[in-house]
C-alpha cells in the first residue's frame, strides 16, 4: 500500500467520522425531544390529580415559581408547522405519546445508519493499520 | 420515506370516505320529500350564481332524474378538519395546508357522482389532485442542462450541515450517468476540511475539481472553475459553497458576490427534509436574499413526516428537484410529484 492510498484512507476515515458526528448529534436531539415529551406527559397527568392545582413553573435559568393552573383540562399544544392548538389534557397526552413513538422509530433508523458507518470506519481502520505495518516493515527492510 | 404521512393520509382518506358514504346512504332513493317540495322559483333565483356551485336545479336534477350524489360542506366539514390537523402534525406549512384543504373541499363539495361508483376513488382522486397542485411539476435537471448553453453553471447554497457537499457529489454522479461532463468548484473555503472533503468525493467519483487554499476567496475559485469548464468544453459546473445561515449578513454578501462573478444559470438551495417547517422557512429566506431556482432536500429517507417535501414548492414557488435518500452516491432521486403522490395514496388502505 503506497502513501497516496494511505492518505486516501485517512480522508475517508475523517469524512465518515464527520458524518458520524452529525448522526450522533441528531440522536441527541431526538433523545432530548423524547425526554421532554415524557416530562410533559408526567406534568399533564400530575396536574389532573393535583388537589390544589399548584405546580412549580420553571421560568428559565433554573428558577421556578409556584403557579396555580386554573384550567388543567385545556392544553395549548404545538402540533407542528408552528401551529398551536387547544386540546384536552387526555388528547395532549395521546399526541405526545404518538410523537414519542415517532421519535423512537427515527432513533432506531439513525442508530442503524450510525452502526453501518461505524462498521465501515472499523474496516478502514483495519486497512490503515495493515497499511502502516506494511510501510513500517518496508522501511525496516531498507535499513 | 414519509411513512408517517402515508399512514396519516390513509386514515384521513378512510375518514373522508366514510363521511361521504354516510351521505350516499342518506340520499339513496326514495328521494326525501322536502327536496321534491322546494319551490321552482328559488331554482330560477339560484341559476344566476357561480357556475361551479351546484344550483338547486342541479341538485334536483341529480337527485331525482340522474340520482347522483350531492355532498354539502357540512357533510365533510369534520373529516376535513381532521385532515387539516393531520397535515399540520406532519409539519405541512399552514398556507400549504389551507391550499390542500380548499382544493379537496372544492373537489368533493357539490360533486356529482353516479351512485355505484366507488366513494374511495372519489376521495383519493380529490386528495391526489390537491397534493399534485401544491407539489408543482418538479424539475428535470438533465433536460435543463440539455437546453442551455454550455457550460451550465449550477450554484449550491444552503445552511450548515445539511449535506450540501455530498449532494454536489451525488448530482455530479447523476449528470455523469446521463452522459454529461462535469467539473466541481470547491467554493467552500471557509469550513476546515471542506476542500479535502469535496476533493475525496471528486476523486472517488472521477470528476475534476478546481480548488484553492483554505480561506481563499470563493468567488475566485468558482470563476476559475467556470474558466476551466469553458476552455475544456465541460458541460456542467457544480459550484459548492460554504454553509451559512441567512441571518449572517457578511456571508450572505459573499454569496451575492459569488453570484455576480460566476453568473449561475441555476441556483440550487439544499436543506434537509428532517428539518420540516424550518427548512421551508429557511428556503423562503434564501430565495428572498440570494434567490433560488430549485430545491434539493437531503435525508428524505430519515423523514417520516414529509412536511418539508410537501410544502416547499408551494411556499417559495420554486420546484423541488431531488430528494437525497441515503449515504451512497447513487442515493438521490429526481423528485417526481406524480410518483410521490402515488406512493402516498396509491395502495389500498
Amino acid at each position: 500500500m503506497d502513501q497516496r492510498e494511505l492518505m486516501t484512507l485517512q480522508h475517508y476515515l475523517k469524512e465518515y467520522g464527520q458524518q458520524a458526528e452529525i448522526f450522533v448529534s441528531q440522536l441527541e436531539l431526538l433523545e432530548n425531544g423524547r425526554m421532554e415529551a415524557l416530562a410533559a406527559i408526567e406534568a399533564l397527568e400530575g396536574m389532573l390529580v393535583s388537589e390544589d392545582g399548584n405546580v412549580l413553573l420553571q421560568i428559565g435559568g433554573g428558577a421556578s415559581v409556584r403557579a396555580k393552573v386554573t384550567e388543567p383540562e385545556k392544553i395549548f399544544l404545538s402540533i407542528g408547522a408552528e401551529v398551536v392548538v387547544e386540546r384536552s389534557n387526555k388528547e395532549a397526552v395521546e399526541f405526545l405519546k404518538e410523537r414519542i413513538m415517532e421519535m423512537e422509530a427515527s432513533q432506531k433508523k439513525v442508530s442503524e445508519t450510525l452502526d453501518r458507518l461505524r462498521s465501515q470506519m472499523n474496516e478502514i481502520n483495519k486497512r490503515l493499520e495493515s497499511g502502516y505495518q506494511q510501510s513500517m516493515a518496508a522501511g525496516q527492510d531498507e535499513d | 420515506m414519509f411513512g408517517g404521512l402515508k399512514e396519516k393520509l390513509q386514515a384521513a382518506r378512510n375518514r373522508l370516505g366514510s363521511s361521504i358514504q354516510g351521505v350516499v346512504t342518506a340520499q339513496a332513493p326514495p328521494v326525501p320529500a322536502s327536496i321534491q317540495a322546494e319551490p321552482v322559483a328559488s331554482a330560477a333565483a339560484q341559476n344566476t350564481s357561480s357556475p361551479e356551485a351546484p344550483t338547486f336545479v342541479d341538485k334536483l336534477k341529480v337527485l331525482i332524474i340522474e340520482r347522483e350524489l350531492i355532498v354539502s360542506e357540512k357533510d365533510v366539514a369534520e373529516a376535513l378538519a381532521e385532515l387539516e390537523m393531520t397535515l399540520l402534525e406532519s409539519d405541512v406549512a399552514l398556507p400549504v395546508c389551507d391550499a390542500i384543504i380548499a382544493h379537496v373541499k372544492k373537489s368533493l363539495v357539490g360533486k356529482h357522482r353516479k351512485i355505484g361508483e366507488s366513494v374511495d376513488a372519489l376521495v383519493v382522486g380529490a386528495l391526489k389532485s390537491a397534493l399534485l397542485d401544491v407539489l408543482g411539476k418538479g424539475f428535470d435537471l438533465a433536460e435543463f442542462v440539455k437546453s442551455h448553453e454550455r457550460p451550465v453553471r449550477i450554484l449550491f447554497t444552503g445552511v450548515n450541515g445539511t449535506g450540501k457537499t455530498t449532494t454536489v457529489a451525488k448530482i455530479g454522479v447523476y449528470l455523469k450517468n446521463q452522459g454529461y461532463t462535469v467539473v466541481i468548484g470547491a467554493g467552500d473555503t471557509y469550513r476546515a476540511g471542506a476542500i479535502e472533503q469535496i476533493g475525496v468525493h471528486a476523486e472517488r467519483i472521477g470528476i475534476k475539481i478546481i480548488q484553492h487554499q483554505e480561506g481563499a476567496d470563493p468567488s475566485a475559485v468558482l470563476f476559475d472553475t467556470v474558466q476551466y469548464a469553458v476552455s475544456h468544453k465541460i458541460d456542467v459546473v457544480l459550484a459548492d459553497t460554504a454553509g451559512r445561515f441567512h441571518t449572517k449578513s457578511n456571508l450572505m454578501n459573499q454569496l451575492e458576490k459569488i453570484r455576480r462573478v460566476m453568473k449561475p444559470d441555476l441556483i440550487v438551495y439544499v436543506d434537509e427534509a428532517v428539518a420540516g417547517n424550518d427548512a421551508v422557512v429557511r428556503s423562503a429566506e434564501f430565495d428572498r436574499t440570494v434567490g433560488a431556482d430549485a430545491v434539493v432536500l437531503t435525508k428524505a429517507d430519515m423523514d417520516s413526516r414529509g412536511g418539508a417535501a410537501i410544502s416547499i414548492a408551494h411556499t417559495i414557488g420554486k420546484p423541488l428537484m431531488f430528494l437525497g435518500t441515503g449515504q451512497g452516491y447513487e442515493d438521490i432521486i429526481p423528485f417526481d410529484p406524480a410518483q410521490v403522490v402515488e406512493d402516498l395514496l396509491g395502495s389500498e388502505p
